[in-house]
């Protein structure tokens, strides 16, 4: 259960999608994010969703991972999805399974849930896309610098980013000891994965004890270590890694940019009668 | 070698209960001094005291009484803090523990980047302490991913990269397995032989001490033997007292001696063991 977990994790890489710059990224990343819930139409939500697959493309990153992150979200999807059938009764009446009651599946019902299913799966693509093509620690810088202009509200971002990486740094080793505690357990008799709910969640308490406890002591010699190399909180550090916007970046800005007024205006003004461009949600 | 001094430890004793009047003191009493170009083993038992000589030694815990010097700079002034921790690292036991960020370069980095170094060389430091222990193809894997000893090597850059002049290495190997210790153990010889690093080792394994300038053993704070390998290991009861294993070449040897085999010079490694065995059998035949 715990090895499936992707989101987060990253996939290094020379694509052109690895080489954007990290900040150009996130960016990017909310841009898409904004537009998908600015879409209403199935061809501007086809647009991002084309774009996102073919950014999947770009970046070499096998589907087998894309899938498998998409995994975790199938209740979510399914649930949604359900929802807008259940709510949406716009246009003729498809289905109409009790005749006693109200309720019907209708034309509009099955397009908003299909519609919000694909926006679902896009907007968990273009975020996933963003960490599996980044490293967690150009990432965190990118934020860093992002969020820079806090400063003036005396805003420490320099402790936020690095408490970020270390967080990040400590997802496997963390997800690695559970695994270890939860066998040592296991070996002295504890029973994890039968009986209620209930009894379920009071086995987990001799696990998560002691990882609290062991975190703990790892902080605090992480902290020793960390003392060892100079870090103090406050200095001015400086980074290996220069981030600067190249024509590539811009140049992606700019596709991006013809593709947001795409999305706004098929989906605010009235283009062609066609299917495609009437409003879905 | 040059003869100048690096790193004085004078009079010093540490406890970690300065309040309680019947504290207990982790060391006591200890003076030693280590050199520039030196390698040094400091051998103890689990809680002989140890592991506090490292972290009294960059300021990271402070004397309750006598003094360190780095660099003629007192530990105990703040304002040294930065300036000495340049010049002093310590490699943990744990790997896992030391180790910032999720990548095996930017982890190298971070030292570097603490000390406000230009990007372009700390580049240049970063690829080269990777050379150095011979992780430089692994400059883009994921930390998490790698063995014990190759994480321990990737915290070892991190030191290097740093470039100070004396590294201590709290029990750097414990963790490791035969092979890991192996790889730290080169490194580490590396180090002080190529860059003439000043290293001092803190172990329990007696194996270790074999190619040091100097042995120092701990035992309850206190120094309880000081020497070359060679009068060390010789000193069989001491160790022993001294809560350490003493290697099995140096047990057979003396055993062989006793009974009236003559083994030539010191034997500290299965090497000698042989050659001095092979000689004494050669001789009486």
């Amino acid at each position: 259960m715990i090895k499936d977990i992707t989101i987060g994790q990253f996939f290094p890489g020379n694509s052109l999608i690895h080489k954007l710059d990290p900040r150009a990224k996130i960016l990017l990343t909310f841009i898409f994010i904004i537009a998908l819930f600015l879409s209403r139409n199935f061809f501007s939500l086809g647009l991002l969703f084309t774009t996102a697959i073919a950014a999947i493309l770009v970046s070499r990153i096998s589907f087998r991972v894309i899938l498998k992150g998409l995994r975790m979200i199938v209740v979510l999807v399914v649930f949604t999805g359900i929802l807008q059938l259940l709510y949406n009764d716009k246009g003729d009446i498809l289905w109409k399974p009790f005749e006693q009651y109200d309720f019907a599946v209708t034309e509009g019902g099955v397009f908003s849930a299909v519609f919000i299913i694909f926006r679902i799966i896009a907007l968990i693509l273009f975020s996933s896309l963003l960490t599996y093509t980044t490293s967690p620690t150009m990432l965190t810088d990118a934020i860093e610098r992002l969020l820079s202009p806090l400063k003036l509200f005396k805003i420490n971002v320099n402790s936020l980013a690095m408490m970020m990486t270390i967080a990040l740094r400590f997802i496997p080793t963390l997800i690695e000891e559970i695994n270890i505690i939860m066998s040592a357990q296991k070996a002295r008799g504890a029973d994890l994965e039968t009986g209620s709910f209930t009894q379920r969640v009071k086995a987990l308490v001799p696990v998560f004890i002691p990882l609290i406890v062991n975190s703990f002591r790892r902080a605090y010699e992480l902290a020793f270590a960390m003392e060892c190399r100079c870090y103090t909180g406050n200095n001015k550090r400086t980074r290996m890694k220069k981030m600067k916007f190249s024509v590539r970046d811009y140049l992606v800005f700019v596709v991006v940019t013809l593709l947001v007024a795409a999305v706004i205006y098929t989906s605010y003004f009235d283009v062609y009668p066609l299917f495609i461009f009437e409003r879905v949600v | 070698m040059n003869e100048k001094v690096l790193i004085e430890f004078s009079n010093v004793s540490y406890t970690y209960d300065e309040e309680s009047a019947d504290a207990v003191y982790a060391v006591s009493d200890i003076s030693f001094n280590v050199k520039k170009g030196e390698f040094i083993v400091i051998l103890g038992h689990n809680g002989s005291g140890k592991s506090t000589v490292a972290k009294l030694s960059n300021a990271i815990f402070t004397p309750s009484s006598g003094k360190v010097f780095v660099d003629s700079m007192d530990t105990s002034d703040e304002k040294n803090e930065f300036l000495i921790r340049e010049k002093v690292g310590v490699v943990f036991q744990n790997p896992d523990n030391q180790i910032v960020a999720s990548i095996v370069e930017e982890d190298v980095a971070f030292g570097p980047e603490n000390l406000g170094i230009d990007p372009d060389i700390i580049r240049k430091r970063v690829d080269e302490a990777l050379k150095s222990v011979g992780m430089y193809e692994y400059r883009l894997h994921e930390t998490h991913r790698l063995s014990g000893g190759q994480k321990q090597r990737v915290a070892i850059a991190g030191m290097i990269a740093m470039q100070p002049q004396c590294i201590f290495f709290d029990e750097s190997t414990a963790m490791l397995d035969p092979q890991g210790r192996k790889e730290v153990m080169n490194t580490v010889r590396k180090l002080n032989k190529e860059f003439g690093v000043s290293i001092v080792f803190i172990t329990h394994f007696m194996e270790e001490a074999v190619n040091a300038d100097k042995v120092i053993v701990i035992n309850e704070g206190r120094i309880f033997a000081e020497g070359t390998p060679a009068e060390i290991f010789s000193r069989q009861d001491m160790l022993e007292n001294a809560g350490l294993d003493v290697p099995d070449t140096v047990k057979l040897a003396s055993l062989l001696r006793e009974n009236g085999i003559p083994l030539d010079g010191d034997i500290l490694t299965e090497e000698n063991f042989i050659k001095a065995y092979l000689k004494a059998v050669k001789h009486s035949a």
